[in-house]
């Protein structure tokens, strides 16, 4: 029986041999393995990792890594609580894995913008989050560009427009909707392709918001950075800065006090109970229940409001920092959120049987907007959505931190994957997220909640679960400065699930089923 | 088991509103009495995002849960940039939204106003002098009144808002 940590390294002997390993595969700082490959072993190692069930969880370019290669490509691969991150040497052109795991496609295009990487036999080689206005050429995570103000196209050639996927045939037409939306909303496009009221295919462009996150990171002290991960994502602003700071933690060997570690992850559970309200508030809203829809909004304005107390921030801003966390809590403080999470499961768990009681809820939730479990893999969907179409994703359960394997979440699963899965797996996580945070305060311990260590160079890997499931970022400090800062947030490969989700849907429904995902547009275009 | 009897048959629910905010509820009267002097007693508003964190939506879109509904107030969030007074900007202005958020503006009727929510919005924040954003919202079309924060709160934008009707209201 193997250990499912050494599931990676056995894969590879697989397909390398036992006597090659020593020199070519090195461990991360945070139990990742690199394994350095050669061209012609690289699709093999790729098919066999297809083949054994990994699931492609990020892919991106590097450059100045090795000497000898223009651009590093490093393709991060997950197996239960094995990581194994594949690296390529690579001069400006690289064969595309895209058919082998359709989730590379958004990765091998970002890759492309960003570095000016050529993927040969890829099946989808348009521009991704640089668009039309953007000059030709212009690649601008490359070293060579210096982070500075560009002149782009103010008008774009209607043959320059962005080639949407056509559908044709008798009846078929396309209703376009956005980048700019009706409601309070971030910007995208999305395209429709619909029979009737029936979406027959829908496609979604994104990254109008892309600020160039990545960019502005790079020759930051890694102290400066923590403000950047909080932007990638507004309502993930506590796991955003923990990932990121884990990386840094790990990298420089610091040991990140206990009481830190229990405030971190109040903090974390109580963004993912927000978030998760948000989410119900809003699915109410669009199936025109606002009975509900408001009781959630109550419970999330007071959930914003004990965030404020507790951390002067409504957001949780500015708590995380290298080493721990910016200022203590409280005991007052900790009593007084430990009577707001009691009063809260009582007043939840109330609205929640209303809801769940009502025809006309479950009527329009059920079963709409079906991801089925069999796209789990090949997108790389992950949290919640995950979760309630048969997943056994959780990166607190998968790959814990901090002090998740003291205090472990309950494992959540439905199978059916539609609306109502999603409402319902995130109603069971607010409540346990309440228990968690309960449990914590009881047994917080006393300490400091910092602490003060040097930064030293070095790259690693850090995954976390936000509150739309697993984020990743890789971090490589070179000179005490930021090297590369990658961010990989849950909703770049759970936005791809709506494309099928919404298949043989009405287009009514289109709503509902994109709160049900509630994805970040901001956490995708960085 | 829900049928259509036990919804037939069930007690009624209704849910109290929330505590009022006294702060909340001071501005509010201001604002309305601003609105129905100024604007003939409704201010219609479109939120544009032109690249936010989404942490401002988020606020903006508070405005309207039960401790600050306003819509007593006499404003509204309209869905098209046709029926709006007021232009509600979030984030620095990328690249890639400059031209659909010049057609936002440029659809609106005149008289309007534009307002800046965030520090990103009002001018360019942290992304400023980057290459993926142009700058502030008022780098691509005249901005009337700027609330900065990282976001500014629900009250906070109230309060701001309660500004630009002072502001109108001496144009007048």
């Amino acid at each position: 029986m193997i250990a499912d940590k050494d599931i990676g390294i056995r894969a590879v002997q697989e397909f390398l041999g036992d006597d090659a390993l020593p020199d070519r595969i090195s461990s991360g700082s945070n139990n990742e393995h690199y394994v350095l490959l050669e061209e012609p072993e690289f699709e093999m190692a790729v098919s066999h990792l297809a083949a054994n069930k990994f699931v492609l969880i990020s892919l991106f370019c590097c450059e100045g890594f090795f000497k000898n290669a223009a651009h590093t490509l490093f393709y991060v691969f997950e197996r239960r609580t094995s990581i194994l991150v594949l690296v390529r040497g690579v001069n400006g052109r690289a064969t595309s894995i895209a058919s082998i795991y359709p989730s590379a496609s958004w990765f091998e295009r970002e890759c492309r913008d960003g570095f000016g990487v050529e993927f040969e036999g890829a099946f989808d080689t348009r521009r991704l989050f640089l668009h039309e206005t953007y000059p030709d050429g212009f690649h601008p995570l490359k070293k060579a560009f210096r982070n500075a103000p560009i002149v782009t196209k103010e008008t774009v050639d209607p043959v320059d427009e962005y080639p949407f996927r056509e559908v044709s045939g008798e009846g078929v037409y396309q209703v376009p909707v956005g980048p700019v939306h009706a409601g309070i909303i971030e910007p995208g496009h999305f395209r429709f392709s619909v029979i009737g009221e029936t979406i027959f295919n829908l496609e979604v462009r994104m990254f109008y918001k892309h600020r160039g996150i990545e960019k502005l990171a790079e020759g930051k002290s890694p102290r400066d950075c923590i403000r950047i991960a909080e932007a990638v994502s507004g309502d993930e602003s506590v796991a955003n800065a923990t990932a990121f700071c884990m990386a840094v933690e790990h990298i420089s060997q610091i040991q990140v006090p206990e009481r830190a570690w229990y405030l971190r992850t109040i903090l974390l559970e109580l963004e993912r109970i927000c978030s998760h309200l948000g989410d119900q508030a809003g699915m109410l809203v669009d199936v025109a229940f606002p009975l509900g829809a408001n009781q959630f909004s109550v419970l999330r304005e007071e959930c914003f409001r004990e965030s404020d107390r507790l951390t002067s921030s409504r957001f949780l801003r500015e708590m995380i920092c290298i080493g721990g966390l910016s200022r203590d809590v409280s005991r007052t403080q900790l009593d007084e959120l430990t009577s707001f999470v009691h009063q809260m499961r009582k007043r939840y768990k109330i609205g929640l049987k209303i809801v769940l009681s009502t025809a006309s809820v479950i009527d329009r939730f059920a079963p709409t907007g079906v991801i089925r479990h069999a796209l789990l893999r090949p997108l790389n969907i992950t949290g919640p959505a995950a979760r309630a179409s048969g997943g056994k994703v959780d990166v607190r359960l998968n790959h814990p931190y901090g002090i998740y394997d003291q205090f472990v979440p309950k494992p959540q699963r439905l199978r059916d994957g539609d609306v109502l899965s999603r409402f319902t797996i995130k109603a069971s996580e607010i409540i346990d997220s309440l228990d968690l945070i309960e449990r914590l305060i009881a047994t917080i311990p006393e300490g400091d909640v910092r602490s003060d260590a040097p930064i030293r160079d070095g790259y690693t890997l850090a995954l976390i679960e936000s509150a739309r499931g697993q984020n990743l970022c890789w971090v490589w400090i070179k000179d005490g400065a930021i090297e590369r800062y990658k961010v990989r947030t849950a909703s770049f490969g759970n936005w791809l699930a709506i494309e099928h989700a919404v298949q043989g849907n009405i287009v009514p429904d289109f709503p509902v089923i994109n709160k049900s995902l509630n994805l970040s547009y901001a956490g995708t275009d960085l | 088991m829900v049928n259509a009897l036990t919804c037939l048959l069930k007690k009624k629910v209704t849910e109290e509103k929330p505590a009022t905010d006294e702060e909340v509820e001071v501005i509010g009267r201001e604002m309305k009495t601003a609105i129905d002097a100024v604007f003939g007693q409704s201010l219609a508003i479109r939120e544009l995002d032109t690249g936010s964190d989404n942490a401002a939506e988020i606020e903006i879109n508070n405005l309207n849960n039960p401790f600050y509904d306003v819509e007593r107030f006499g404003i509204t969030f309209v869905a098209s940039p046709r029926h709006a007074d007021v232009l509600m900007v979030t984030g620095a202005v990328t690249h890639n939204m400059a031209i659909a958020a010049r057609k936002t503006y440029d659809a609106m009727p005149s008289p309007k106003f534009v307002v800046a929510v965030g520090d990103d919005a009002c001018d360019g924040g942290i992304f400023s002098g980057t290459y993926a954003v142009l700058g502030g919202a008022d780098k691509i079309f005249p901005v009337d009144l700027k609330i900065p924060g990282n976001p500014p709160t629900p009250t906070q934008i109230l309060t701001g808002l309660l500004a630009l009707m002072r502001m109108a209201g001496k144009k007048r």
